[in-house]
């Protein structure tokens, strides 16, 4: 009887009748399992603090990637429309701001296809190697005061490793997609960021040798004080050596030739489709972050304000000592606000219906909750201001990367590298020569 | 190399694989030619890429075979006919006035000079006078049309190098005249205006307040737009000294045009062979030294602003009297022979037909200024990177409509 | 190219962030629909007097004139007695033949009937008579002719075009649609029809066109 109730059931409906048992039994087996088991996982945890902050910090980074490449996704179109003249996209979501998610969503939906001749475990996993190392730069980057994966002695040293580490992706992708283009597009990878490693490791060693130190999380905090404290008004070459190397090193226009469209279709990405290509499309806007952050983190004072507040504005409301007090508050708060936010809609005009005047509240009433939030956390917390100043930071030069490729035309693949090997490098060996004068000088002279 | 198995019979329902050997996908056939046989014998270390017809840049549906070694061209074959429709057998089945909608979408970007060089052609075989207005309105449009096609030019020239932006500024520009001449000729694209021995309508109120909005803004525009690109350090280091073409060796390859005018010959068959009104007109021909893409790039820029001045002293000079020469509805002219050639964005676009005396032409020549540049790119792009062909090739400026005809 | 390196590019970025502020020149198209000029001649349009009869006189001039063929017209003739149709648009290589040799002034055969010698169209010229040659009985004229012939012939599907004014494409979906008629040859007698796919199957496997041996087992 069971089995022909079953084939009789839609799709959703077999899901569903197959989903809630399963669910049950394994929220059967967890609970179970925290009962039996959770004292002496509680131990192992809390004497292990490093390994739950290492796993918390890479699943916090891996989530981080996904918003941070829809918002630039979405940034580099809505940009450079308007650049264009163009509106942009306009119709999903306030602004077309979910135009993103939605291509997101056809890249999941899209056939993952594999070419004939293509050799399918290489093809297969470079995706995954490309997006893994761009994700895992992220660990190091300090985003607030206390706010970071991991405070890594050798921070800098890691990061330019796992920049590295996308090459092999890169070459990877193009090597196994079997066609000309995409082979053509691994080698300009490999070349080009082989060759602009150097000069952008060159002209951040001036920095490590003013702070002494290879953490971006030191050198961030060396920065902190006033606007001029900032490296970039130090080192004004090394940050125009590295603001260039960085966009090659990120692919983008104007030295995006690796996946240069009018001459090599897509470069190395030609032959992937589906959630493979997002990934390198992701893993393309997770680098220009990481590469703006990075920027920021080095030149720009990272999460220090360039001002100090006028009028500095700092509580510790305690929240914790309101007892069970905070449970009614939070029990009564919602529906009260709600009600009354929504009240005067329905009692000033007739035509506005009881539960239409309920969502209009609601609506207000989130807003003014998240208002307040971010408000009291902003006084409280002075990691809210960090993150703040950081991502404001960023993402202005999220938008000079954008505004480049709205710009700008590609180079050629000649002048890349003779860019890189005739001008960078030597002005960045300069600009580490004059630095270690200096300092030397200065030492002398004390 | 690899082994490919693919489905062995021509019957969709059999899905037999098949060895097939070692994939190799060029060429298909022994090679015809001395030529072929060389080309397709790959040296040491060298690689064919197939580019096209489906490429993002090769201007339509051209394939080019380029022999690589690493990024450097070595050698490169184009292969041409895939939008090729017949168009000058079927304008012989056509009679006269169809044959204007045929040779219509030769080259799209600038057809009304497709319709001009045919229309040209059959007035001198049946020795039409066209009345004074219909002339002034085929140079108005025309250099209307030679403008869009120009700033189409500049935007697909930037697009090649990897500029984003021109592209869709130059649209704002050509939108403007398509607009403007879908106002006078009722298309946007493939306008059909032209007439034996006039034009299809006059001057009309909507077509001129355009003009006049659009001559207002149009310097200033199309200056501030080039300042993308003029100044730009990237562009110009990329095309200067680029697919330098000397004067012999335009003349050698039969060159017209901007890109014979680039060398620096000043030939320009408005001047050389003039026709309709361009005597009494007050233009200059831009000519550049360098021959190389900049300078065909910089004379397109100095072109668009002569158009400019012609469009004035047409709109200043515009006579009344009728807009087309009375003319039988079916033309049978005296068998003979005709020859026309006006200058289109491209170059020399010409026309020969032969008359045997029925209502139809008995033959029609159609001379398109796209071919004949496009030897060039066999010629020039030799020894220069991949990204290179796409630079030569849109400094060329070839549509492929018209090269397949 | 100035002397100063980078302040081509600086001016260049320059320029698109002032454009960046710029009011946009997109026309939203579905909100505000394009402004179609005067002289448009995008469509084909039947105009009507003011007493709001058809101005056509079916004298299909323009049919004949249009250089492209894409014109096709069927209608009733000026006096109201027949139906009449210029050729439909399946027909392009025929009639571009045709309309080369009217205007060579030859005369031109009909090839539309050329292929289609095999039935007897009386039958079917009975059966529209008897309605009327009204397109609108299309379902009952289609049934009498299977049930005349045992299956719709192409050669009458053309005849019923021809003569009521239906186009063909629409007589051919609907006879091709409904499964008690069988359009083109005769339907086989015997449950055959899987033993001449697998022939066929086994045909070209071996190595032999398919076509030839579908032909085969089909007939």
């Amino acid at each position: 009887m069971l089995s022909r109730t079953f084939s009789r059931l839609t799709l959703p409906g077999k899901i569903v009748f197959t989903a809630v048992p399963l669910l049950l039994i394994l929220f059967a087996a967890l609970t179970a399992a925290v009962v039996v088991a959770g004292p002496v996982v509680l131990t192992f945890l809390t004497d292990n603090l490093p390994l739950v902050r290492f796993v918390v910090a890479t699943t916090v980074v891996l989530l981080m990637t996904i918003p941070t490449a829809f918002l630039i996704i979405y940034m580099e179109m809505k940009v450079i429309a308007l650049m264009n003249l163009r509106y942009g996209p306009d119709r999903v979501g306030p602004f077309g701001s979910l135009l993103s998610v939605v291509h997101g969503l056809k890249v999941l939906m899209k056939e993952d296809f594999t070419p004939t001749g293509a050799d399918p475990v290489v093809f297969t996993w470079a995706p995954v190697v490309v997006y893994v190392a761009s994700a895992m730069t992220l660990l190091v980057l300090p985003f607030a005061p206390g706010l970071f994966g991991v405070d890594m002695n050798i921070g800098l040293l890691y990061f330019f490793a796992m920049g590295g580490l996308g090459v092999v992706g890169l070459l990877m992708a193009g090597w196994s997609s079997f066609n000309k283009y995409s082979l053509l597009g691994g080698l300009r990878a490999a070349a080009q960021i082989v060759s602009y490693e150097i000069p952008l490791t060159l002209s951040v060693v001036g920095i490590i040798l003013l702070a002494g130190t290879l953490s971006i999380n030191q050198i961030t905090l060396d920065q902190s004080g006033s606007l001029f404290d900032w490296y970039v008004f130090r080192q004004p070459l090394a940050f125009i050596i590295f603001f260039i190397a960085a966009t090659a090193e990120a692919n983008r226009t104007p030295f995006d030739l690796t996946e240069a469209d009018s001459e090599i279709v897509a470069g190395f990405a030609t032959e992937y489709s589906g959630m493979r290509f997002g990934f390198f499309f992701f893993a393309e806007y997770v680098n220009v972050f990481i590469v703006s952050g990075l920027t920021v983190a080095l030149f720009f004072g990272g999460w220090n304000a360039p001002f100090d507040w006028p009028w500095p504005i700092v509580a510790h409301p305690d929240l914790a000592g309101m007892g069970i007090g905070l449970l009614f508050a939070l029990a009564i708060i919602p529906p009260a606000g709600i009600l009354f936010l929504g009240l005067p809609f329905y009692l000033v005009n007739s035509r506005v219906k009881f539960w239409q005047a309920l969502v209009i509240g609601f609506v207000l009433f989130n807003l003014v909750a998240v208002a307040a939030i971010v408000g009291l956390a902003f006084v409280s917390f002075d990691w809210v201001v960090g993150l703040l100043w950081f991502l404001t930071k960023t993402y202005a030069f999220v938008f000079t990367f954008v505004w480049m490729r709205g710009t700008l035309p590609r180079v050629r693949v000649d002048q890349l590298m003779g860019f890189a090997w005739k001008w960078l490098l030597p002005a960045s060996l300069l600009n580490l020569f004059v630095t270690a004068l200096a300092i030397l000088v200065v030492d002398g002279m004390r | 190399m690899t082994t490919i198995r693919v489905p062995s019979s021509d019957d969709p329902r059999v899905m037999l694989e098949e060895d097939i050997g070692v994939f190799e996908p060029i060429p298909p056939y022994p090679p015809r030619t001395e030529r072929e046989a060389e080309f397709y014998t790959l040296g040491d270390g060298e690689m064919f890429v197939n580019m096209g017809p489906q490429h993002p840049s090769t201007h339509g549906v051209l394939r080019v075979v380029l022999k690589l070694e690493g990024e450097r061209v070595v050698d490169l074959d184009p292969v041409l006919g895939y939008l090729h429709r017949g168009v000058e057998k079927l304008c012989e089945n056509a009679d006269y006035h169809h044959t204007i909608a045929y040779t219509d979408p030769l080259e799209y970007v600038s057809s009304l000079f497709n319709e001009w060089a045919p229309v040209m052609a059959f007035e001198k075989l049946m020795d039409v006078e066209v009345p004074r207005r219909a002339e002034y309105i085929r140079v108005l449009s025309g250099e209307l049309n030679r403008v869009a096609s120009h700033a189409l030019f500049m935007g697909w020239m930037a697009l090649d190098l990897g500029g984003l932006t021109p592209i869709l500024w130059s649209f704002i520009e050509r939108d403007d005249i398509v607009e403007m001449l879908a106002a006078l000729t009722g298309q946007r694209m493939l306008f059909n205006y032209f007439r034996i021995g006039g034009v299809n309508g006059d001057l009309n109120h909507e077509f001129m307040s355009r003009l006049g909005d659009w001559m207002s803004k149009a310097t200033e525009q199309i200056e501030a737009n080039q300042t993308l690109l003029n100044q730009n350090e990237i562009f110009v280091r990329r095309m200067r000294g680029l697919g330098t073409l000397d004067r012999e060796t335009a003349f050698r390859m039969c060159m017209t045009g901007p890109n014979i005018r680039a060398s620096g010959v000043p030939l320009d068959m408005r001047r050389a062979h003039p026709y309709s009104i361009y005597p009494e007109l007050d233009f200059d021909i831009p000519t550049r030294q360098e021959g190389d893409c900049l300078a065909r790039y910089l004379v397109r820029l100095d072109e668009i602003k002569q158009s400019l001045r012609i469009i004035d002293q047409c709109l200043e000079r515009m006579p009344d009297g009728p807009i087309i020469a009375k003319l039988p509805r079916l033309m049978r002219p005296r068998p003979g022979r005709a020859y026309a050639a006006v200058e289109g964005p491209r170059g020399q676009y010409a026309t020969y037909a032969i008359s045997d005396g029925t209502d139809q032409p008995f033959r029609m020549r159609i001379h398109d200024p796209s071919f004949v540049h496009l030897q060039a790119v066999g010629l020039l792009t030799p020894g220069n990177l991949i990204a290179d062909t796409m630079a030569i090739m849109a400094s060329l400026d070839p549509i492929m409509g018209g090269v397949d005809k | 190219m100035s002397f100063v390196p980078g302040l081509g590019l600086v001016r260049g970025m320059a320029l698109t962030l002032r454009r960046f502020f710029e009011p946009k020149v997109t026309n939203l198209y579905p909100e505000i629909p394009a402004r179609v000029p005067p002289k448009f001649r995008g469509r084909l349009q039947l105009l009507y007097d003011e007493y709001g009869t058809l101005k056509c006189e079916t004298c299909f001039q323009c049919a004949q004139a249009c250089p492209v063929e894409c014109i096709d017209m069927g209608g009733v003739d000026t006096k109201g007695r027949f139906a009449i149709h210029w050729g439909p648009p399946e027909t392009y290589g025929e009639r571009r033949e045709e309309s080369a040799l009217r205007r060579a002034g030859r005369t031109v055969p009909d090839p539309v009937y050329e292929h289609f010698h095999g039935i007897d169209l009386r039958a079917v010229d009975d059966i529209l008579h008897e309605v009327d040659h009204d397109p609108k009985e299309m379902l009952r004229i289609l049934a009498a002719i299977q049930a005349e012939y045992g299956y719709v012939p192409v050669a009458a599907l053309k005849r019923v075009s021809q003569s009521t004014g239906a186009w063909y494409a629409m007589l051919y979906g609907t006879a091709t649609y409904y499964d008690h008629l069988a359009v083109g040859a005769p339907r086989s007698t015997e449950g055959d029809a899987d033993a001449a796919y697998l022939g066929a199957l086994d045909g070209s496997l071996s190595g032999r066109s398919a076509s030839t041996d579908s032909q085969a087992a089909g007939t």
